[in-house]
């Protein structure tokens, strides 16, 4: 008997994909009904990002709070999120902001002071907090847009059995001047090691971020500020990025790149470290999510590196003038038009918490990859100590770090930066000297700070100090 | 039926252009979604960029407009060294990127349409960059531009061609043909195909005709398919240039406007003016420059090209 072949008419592919959706919509409206509260979170898709994904279910457990995290790249996530905000329609309950944002974010009442709710709430525990880093990352005008969850520091990484062979001495405490670190990157430059030819050193040269954010760290420790006066009071943004020091700065940064494989003039953050990871770098300066980033392979590929037991870390170089240390990195704060501002916080004060950061850090899928911590505390837990050696090293460079020299994220700060970077990046083409850069820099700063008001400032300006600091977190912690 | 409808007629005498202006407005009523759509989504946001350019609007400054300013945002980007470098070279890319796609277009075209072995396989192989996003192929090629064992740099390498120390995306030489070169990577197979499908509606017996008269391969294409096929070409030059003149996926991904500037191109900078510096009063300025510089040059194009159209 022949059976009748079934039909498929446009109806009832219709009415299928109608009890499909209706199928799918059910369980939500059943998490409604029962008053489940849920959160969305925003970040960036630093390294951080996938630990904290990696150990939500915790929270989860935990507090009875659904959360939905998503990731993006970095210009996309600022974009998003001052869409959001200027459209005034919410997009997130918890945001991660970086350091340059958060006074934008504050002036513009985008994001919700957290002052009164971190004194009400013993459970934060402010005092663990390393000081510069509140102070960095997360204080604007005295008031707390953020916790912290992911800030970096800078740091040195080399090649140990390199330098070894190569019969050169690197200090253990950081004791070198920048003069002796392009010393021993010229000899390092160019010698046969394993069969291969060795280069000096890796620069990260694309414009505007990347090569501000290594240039940066140089030129403070060398002694240049970006402004007349600032952050202490009374504020003056006249440019004084002019300096003697900061075109010695610029000159040595040019150094430092004619030891660098010549394409690297394009690369970012990331390139930059990965270069060193392949195996033919001497030695590089760079941010310290890298300590850990350098020992894989790739970006969260799970795999080592070749250098991944052979890397030597110590504290960045100084010269005559008292160290600076650039600090940067990743906080999380409440949306001014989040709608679960309570959960929302529960989420923050959870993932800034100790407990959550050692998860984070203990995480394994992609082999020990988050050891950005802003808790004192953490630096000498002897679990951390075991995978993460290095941090008694990475604390030193926290402690000195202040953000708010090396790159004060003062308003029109990406403006500065992206002519900054673009005059820096043709330092290295050759197209600009470095008195040049320096030079012209000044001048399209001031043009732009008069033409936003800044020059006069004719605001109040704040006293931001790392004392005011101290003491607003102690006011905080009383 | 018609019998009462004509009876009842002079009991209403309003009826019959009531109805006429009902039949006079049902075709407006129809397109009134589309027009509505038009202005929400083109029109508005243009009036509004319009209205912007002249206010000083930082959003790192504040939520809000601090000020009329006039022109000042419009002299700002004229006088700006970066936006002349970015005009420079959006026309550059532009002007060579239309003309090289079309060209190895057209020649792609005319060999499809010889029946050579594989040419099936070979026309959906072509489809394939086209339907890949822009930043994909970026990613792609900024794999392949690696010097340190990227495909491309092999190859020249292979073949003797010099390549620049810095990489081809690290030299201002070789940084914008490089971004040209994974454009036309992506858009030459459109053109290719678009044009074939043009050289299919070319009717074969003219073609025939012109052979048993004589013609060579080259009077054939100069003086029969090029004229049989000159609206849809006039088309996909047009497509291009518009396409091209709004390069941005490739610049963000491969070389962020660098080395220097010998990359930016005008949509790089809006980009950088209004998503990374929100810079609103100076990017609503800039897009309404390049509107009119786009609509200027397209504008010259259609009157020369399409005057002869019916």
């Amino acid at each position: 008997m022949e059976r009748a072949r079934p039909r498929i008419s446009r109806r009832s592919v219709l009415k299928s994909a109608g009890a499909v959706a209706g199928a799918s919509v059910l369980p939500t409206r059943r998490l409604f009904a029962a008053g489940k509260k849920s959160i969305r979170v925003l970040t960036v898709a630093d390294p951080f990002y996938y630990a904290l994904a990696g150990v939500t279910d915790q929270f989860r457990q935990e507090t009875g709070i659904d959360v939905a995290i998503e990731s993006l790249a970095y210009d996309q996530l600022n974009a998003r999120l001052v869409s959001s905000f200027v459209g005034g329609q919410p997009d997130a309950d918890v945001i991660s902001v970086d350091n340059i944002w958060l006074g934008q974010y504050l002036e513009s009442k985008w994001i919700k002071p957290l002052n009164d709710l971190v004194k009400a709430d013993k459970d934060v525990d402010i005092a663990d907090f390393i000081p510069g880093v509140l102070y960095s990352i997360s204080l604007w005008r005295g008031q707390l847009g953020s916790l912290p969850i992911a800030p970096y520091g800078m740091g040195v990484m080399y090649r140990k059995d390199y330098i070894d062979a190569a019969g050169v001495k690197i200090p253990d405490d950081g004791s070198w001047t920048w003069t002796e670190y392009l010393d021993t990157i010229k000899k390092l430059n160019g010698q046969k090691f394993g069969g291969a030819s060795m280069i000096g050193t890796v620069v990260s040269g694309q414009q505007p971020a990347p090569i501000v954010h290594m240039f940066t760290q140089l030129a403070a420790s060398m002694g240049a500020r970006w402004f007349k006066h600032f952050p202490e009071a009374p504020w003056d943004f006249t440019p004084t990025i002019d300096s003697k020091e900061n075109v010695d700065a610029i000159r040595l940064f040019a150094e430092l790149y004619k030891a660098s494989p010549p394409e690297a003039i394009n690369y970012n953050w990331f390139d930059a470290g990965m270069r060193f990871a392949k195996g033919d770098i001497g030695a590089f300066y760079w941010w310290s999510a890298y300590f850990y980033l350098c020992r894989k392979d790739g970006y969260m590929s799970g795999k080592d590196s070749v250098v991944a037991d052979k890397m030597g870390i110590v504290p960045i170089p100084h010269s005559d003038h008292p160290q600076v240390g650039s600090t940067g990195g990743w906080s999380l704060g409440i949306p001014s038009n989040s709608a679960a501002t309570d959960e929302a916080w529960i989420f923050v004060k959870w993932a800034t918490s100790a407990k959550a950061q050692k998860a984070m850090a203990l995480y394994t899928k992609y082999g020990y990859q988050f050891s950005d911590f802003a808790r004192r505390s953490l630096y000498k837990d002897p679990d951390l100590l075991k995978i993460y050696p290095y941090l008694p090293g990475q604390l030193v460079g926290l402690e000195a770090g202040n953000g708010k020299i090396s790159r004060p994220g003062v308003p029109t700060y990406t403006t500065l930066e992206s002519i900054y970077g673009l005059n820096l990046n043709k330092v290295l083409t050759g197209e600009m000297s470095p008195e040049d850069c320096a030079k012209q820099t000044a001048q399209l700063w001031t043009s732009v700070l008069k033409g936003n008001f800044m020059i006069p400032y004719q605001l109040k300006s704040y006293d931001d100090t790392l004392e005011a600091a101290k003491a607003l977190i102690a006011s905080l912690s009383a | 039926m018609s019998n009462n409808v004509i009876g009842r007629a002079p009991a209403f005498s309003l009826a019959p252009s009531r109805a006429r202006r009902r039949r006079r407005l049902f075709p407006y009523l129809l397109i009134a979604p589309s027009v509505v759509l038009l202005v929400a989504v083109t029109i508005f946001p243009l009036f509004f960029a319009l209205k912007s350019s002249f206010y000083f609007w930082n959003l790192q400054m504040g939520p809000k407009p601090l000020g009329f300013i006039g022109f000042g945002n419009y002299r700002m980007a004229l006088t700006s060294a970066v936006f002349m470098a970015s005009v420079v070279n959006t026309l550059v890319l532009t002007v060579s990127g239309t003309v090289l796609e079309v060209f190895f277009g057209l020649m792609i075209a005319l060999l499809l349409c010889h029946a050579l072995p594989g040419m099936s396989v070979a026309r959906a192989l072509l489809i394939m960059p086209t339907t890949i996003a822009p930043i994909v192929v970026g990613f792609l090629f900024r794999y392949m531009y690696d010097p340190t064992g990227g495909l491309i740099p092999w190859l020249l390498a292979k073949a003797g061609v010099p390549i620049p120390r810095t990489g081809l995306l690290g030299s201002g030489l070789t940084a914008l043909p490089s971004i040209l070169f994974a454009d036309m990577w992506q858009w030459t197979p459109f053109c290719a195909i678009v044009l074939y499908a043009a050289l299919l509606s070319v009717p074969p017996h003219v073609i025939e005709a012109a052979r048993l008269d004589g013609a060579s391969a080259w009077t054939i294409l100069r003086r029969i398919r090029l004229p049989l096929i000159r609206k849809t070409l006039s088309f996909v030059v047009m497509l291009r240039f518009m396409q091209l003149f709004n390069t941005f996926d490739l610049v963000l991904v491969l070389t962020r406007g660098g080395p220097g500037s010998s990359t930016r191109t005008l949509g790089y900078t809006l980009y950088q003016q209004g998503l990374v510096d929100f810079n609103i009063g100076l990017a609503s300025a800039m897009t309404w420059i390049i509107v009119i510089m786009v609509n200027a040059l397209i504008g010259l194009y259609v009157v020369f090209v399409f005057r002869d159209w019916e």
